[in-house]
């Protein structure tokens, strides 16, 4: 009985806060390149550039994301599989009075790049859609390991009943297994 | 020293041990926070987003520290509770005020105030005014903006116009393009006019008045965009000021041949319109991000008041808590003292440190567990001594009861309320008296026979000052007379109280009849001694007589006259020898009559008065003793025999005195002189027939006073006087 009468407030509490997983912001089409022995990484995030986010970039504050990545090996009975991890900080600031917005890519705090735009679309585009992007360095990786680069995107912070702050992240993704040898 | 004590001791240390790992663990993990966070998250972001969570990281454990306090207090309190330990209930009485002294207020304030807060947030963005003007004062700023750029975009076009059928190509043309070009400038107020064709520069001309010193870059960008979209249009910066200069591109349609002019025109603002557009822009998204960061300052400022209300809650806590415990500590110590020392331990000291009333009460309680201790070691040592003494004092009851037991005399003593405290074996059977439970019985119920009582008075009667006394008593006991010899002592106590009395009694009957029978055998050889003495001169007058006779000599009748007179003579004194014997034997018994004492004595004295010179006779007759039931003629001859004795004894200047006193229902009678006293081998003989020290006379006066005052039941003993003579002391039965 008491099963029962808790299951509708499960469901209602499911229904809050629960939401459908393509609604969700998540990293899509995480693809691996190797050049010589630099690994490239091309992925989308999905969801992730809300109206929220362009309001707060639009209001003037400095905003974007942070997708963290780790290159593995890919050994499923061992706990310690990370060979590497970077990160790399998108965050754009917008002039009102230029109107335009300038978009940082800072690699492990290091600015790599930094471009200006106009538009949202572009805006959007620049922050969410990489492709060929230079990670890793696997020259000191043995070429016979097989290796996986996963990825996950750091969306920033939300505050829970009124005070508690916690972190938004995207589940990590996974890409194909490859080998240096085998590209 | 057990578990407990010693975590009671070490408890405080404890305490700063966990504090300080507290407070440790919590920097610690702050550091490691911050650092984690500077290095993870965007920089432009790291101060918002470390400013929220450290300020809840610090609540966290600002809410775990106090969970642990209280519960950990808590905790304790039912295990103290559970175990029954004292002073629990109070505790938890006490802990329990402080904590909802402390938390319920707090927790009420922040309640209220967070309410507060959120209420005071919300109207300060809810401010219409404040927002309306500020989103009016963007919006206007950027449709001025909007306006200059539609104005110049127009003014390009209209210049792109003009020039359109100019040839770019041709050098020689480009300074009428110039002129052209300054004309424009001049005619349409621009600051900056410039011809590309597409981004390869053709041709600028500069106002001088604009501040301009170098002709601006409009960019590879804004060309391609204009090449692009047909136009374009950038707010760029000028001497520093940004958004003044305000660049605006236009390109030629698409043709089938040749390159793409594009013409681009700038305006420098005026400063201060720049500058209040800039600052009206600004303030909007000032506004804008203060909007859109309601809830993480709501939250900091929750946060904030959370974190002082925390802090103020386990401040409060603590210190109720550490109040708890300054009080319960030592009431819990004293309790579990009283309860130790109840128990006997009285080795137990409270060891808590207060400098308050406390701390006096637990002194106060040390010094008298101390002084408890003392009187117990004394008392223990006390009662071996009073063991020790028991002990001596059985064994000395022990060896007096033994010696009792088989002592000749019969010992009797009674407490003051005249139990019987101890009767020993010889009392029993000399006075015939069975084996039964005496001991604790009143003496006077025991004894209640007429003849035993006598013994019951000599015990009761008054001692005096020396607590002795001694009396001879004659009992009827079973058909026959017994005399006896009654010895009362007083016992006191240390302080001189009166605890009962001992009797010593022997049985003088024997001896006495000895005594009797040497002195009958001794007044028969004194009798035959007197009888023979006499006989001697009448022998020797009757030879003498014979002798004459048969000589027939001529003084006959002279010798004859001589003997017969020796001879009568000593007849005579044979006679009165023999009368006075026949007296004593055939003395009467007393014949009691009521006698006035008074009148008894003057007569006997008067006999002495002047008798001897320079001794002085005189009688004392106490006011009690004027009548007494005795007979008078006898006891006028005790006086008369005493008296003569005393007299005779006296030498001048001398004093006999006779005292006549009634005493406890006794009538008592002394003749005290001040002569030379009795020999003391002559003491034990003074009453026997036929005893005398004077070396003449019968010896039969004092036996004759024994007899009357025997014959009386009464008793009369000699004693010396001090400094000298002698006392005579008559006791006689009055009732």
């Amino acid at each position: 009985m008491g099963l029962l009468a808790a299951l509708p407030a499960t469901v209602a509490l499911f229904g809050l806060f629960g939401s459908p997983d393509a609604d969700k912001p998540h990293l899509s089409d995480l693809q691996v390149a190797l050049q010589e022995y630099r690994v490239e990484v091309s992925f989308e995030l999905v969801n992730g550039f809300t109206d929220e986010l362009f309001e707060r970039i639009q209001a003037g504050l400095a905003d974007g994301f942070r997708y963290d990545f780790a290159l593995s090996r890919d050994r499923k009975t061992w706990f310690d599989n990370r060979i590497d991890s970077t990160s790399l900080e998108v965050v754009a600031k917008f002039n009102a009075v230029t109107q335009e917005y300038l978009v940082n890519f800072r690699q492990d705090g290091k600015l790599v790049e930094s471009r200006v735009v106009r538009e949202r679309d572009e805006l959007e585009r620049i922050m969410t859609r990489f492709s060929r992007l230079p990670l890793f360095s696997l020259e000191d990786v043995n070429p016979d390991r097989r290796l996986t680069i996963k990825a996950r995107a750091d969306l920033g912070s939300k505050t829970v009943l009124l005070l508690i702050p916690t972190t938004v992240n995207t589940d990590w993704v996974q890409s194909r297994k490859f080998r240096i040898d085998s590209e | 020293m057990d578990l407990r004590d010693r975590f009671s001791r070490h408890r405080k240390d404890n305490r700063w041990i966990v504090g300080g790992l507290a407070v440790l663990l919590f920097f610690l993990s702050l550091i490691y926070y911050t650092i984690q966070n500077s290095r993870d998250l965007p920089s432009d972001l790291v101060t918002n987003r470390v400013l929220l969570f450290a300020l809840w990281y610090i609540n966290l454990v600002l809410i775990l520290t106090i969970l642990f306090v209280l519960l950990r207090n808590v905790f304790k309190i039912l295990v103290e509770r559970h175990h029954k330990i004292l002073g629990s209930k109070f505790r938890t009485k006490l802990v329990a005020t402080f904590i909802g002294l402390s938390l319920l207020p707090g927790l009420l304030l922040f309640v209220y105030g967070s309410r507060l807060l959120h209420g005071w947030i919300d109207r300060w963005f809810d401010d219409s005014a404040v927002s309306s003007v500020i989103t009016q004062g963007n919006a206007v700023s950027q449709e001025l903006i909007l306006q200059i750029q539609q104005t110049r975009l127009r003014d390009t076009a209209r210049v792109l116009e003009q020039i359109r059928n100019a040839d770019f190509e041709r050098p020689a043309r480009r300074p009428q393009l110039g002129r052209r070009l300054q004309r424009l400038l001049n005619e349409l107020d621009l600051d900056y006019l410039a011809v590309f064709e597409e981004t390869d520069f053709v041709h600028g001309v500069l106002n001088p008045q604009s501040g301009l010193t170098d002709l601006p870059e409009p960019g590879e960008r804004l060309l391609v965009e204009t090449l692009l979209d047909g136009q374009a249009v950038r707010m760029q910066s000028v001497g520093g000021d940004e958004g003044r200069l305000v660049i605006t591109a236009v390109a030629e349609p698409h043709k089938t041949e040749g390159s793409r002019a594009i013409v681009v025109t700038g305006t420098v603002l005026d400063p201060e319109v720049a500058t209040q557009i800039r600052e009206l822009i600004q303030a909007y998204q000032g506004y804008r991000q203060l909007e859109l960061r309601k809830g993480d300052i709501e939250a900091a400022y929750l946060l904030t008041f959370l974190m002082v209300t925390l802090l103020v809650l386990l401040a409060s806590s603590w210190v109720g808590l550490y109040l708890a415990r300054r009080v319960t500590v030592p009431i819990q110590a004293l309790a579990e003292g009283t309860k130790r020392i109840s128990g006997g331990d009285l080795d137990y000291r409270v060891d808590v440190e207060a400098d308050d009333e406390l701390g006096v009460l637990v002194e106060s309680f040390n010094s008298m567990t101390g002084e408890l201790q003392r009187n117990k070691e004394l008392i223990e040592e006390s009662n071996l001594e009073l063991v020790a003494a028991n002990k001596r004092l059985a064994e000395e009851r022990a060896v007096i009861g033994a010696v009792l037991q088989n002592v000749a005399a019969g010992v009797i003593s009674v407490d003051d309320e005249g139990r019987i405290l101890t009767c020993n074996g010889a009392a029993l059977s000399m006075l015939r008296f069975g084996e039964e439970a005496l001991v604790g019985r009143p003496l006077r119920e025991v004894w209640s026979d007429p003849e035993r009582s006598k013994l019951v008075e000599i015990l009761e009667r008054d001692a005096g000052r020396s607590g002795r006394l001694m009396s001879d008593v004659r009992l009827l006991l079973g058909g026959e007379w017994k005399v006896f010899e009654a010895k009362v002592s007083t016992m006191r106590d240390r302080q001189g109280n009166v605890r009962g009395r001992v009797m010593v009694v022997e049985d003088l009957t024997e001896l006495i009849n000895a005594q009797q029978r040497a002195a009958w055998s001794e007044a028969a050889r004194r009798i035959a001694h007197e009888i023979k003495n006499p006989l001697t001169p009448i022998k020797l007058s009757a030879e003498r007589l014979l002798k004459k006779y048969r000589q027939g000599g001529d003084d006959l009748g002279e010798v004859l006259e001589e003997g017969v007179e020796i001879i009568t003579r000593e007849v005579h004194s044979m006679k009165s020898m023999v009368d006075e014997f026949s007296r004593f034997a055939r003395m009467p018994r007393p014949q009691p009559t009521e006698v006035d004492l008074r009148q008894m004595v003057e007569e006997t004295l008067s006999l002495y008065q002047g008798l001897k010179p320079g001794v002085e006779v005189k009688g004392q007759i106490g006011s009690n003793a004027m009548k007494a039931r005795l007979d008078g003629e006898q006891m006028k001859r005790v006086l008369i025999n005493l008296l003569d004795n005393a007299i005779e004894a006296t030498e001048p200047p001398g004093k006999v005195t006779v005292s006549v006193h009634k005493l406890n229902g006794r009538l008592k009678i002394e003749i005290t002189d001040s002569g030379k006293g009795i020999p003391a081998r002559a003491k034990d003989k003074l009453f026997f027939p036929h005893f005398s020290t004077k070396g003449r006379g019968t010896g039969l006066g004092l036996s004759i006073v024994h007899r009357i005052v025997s014959e009386h039941h009464g008793t009369i003993r000699a004693h010396d006087n001090k400094p000298q003579g002698t006392i005579f002391t008559i006791h006689l039965p009055q009732e």
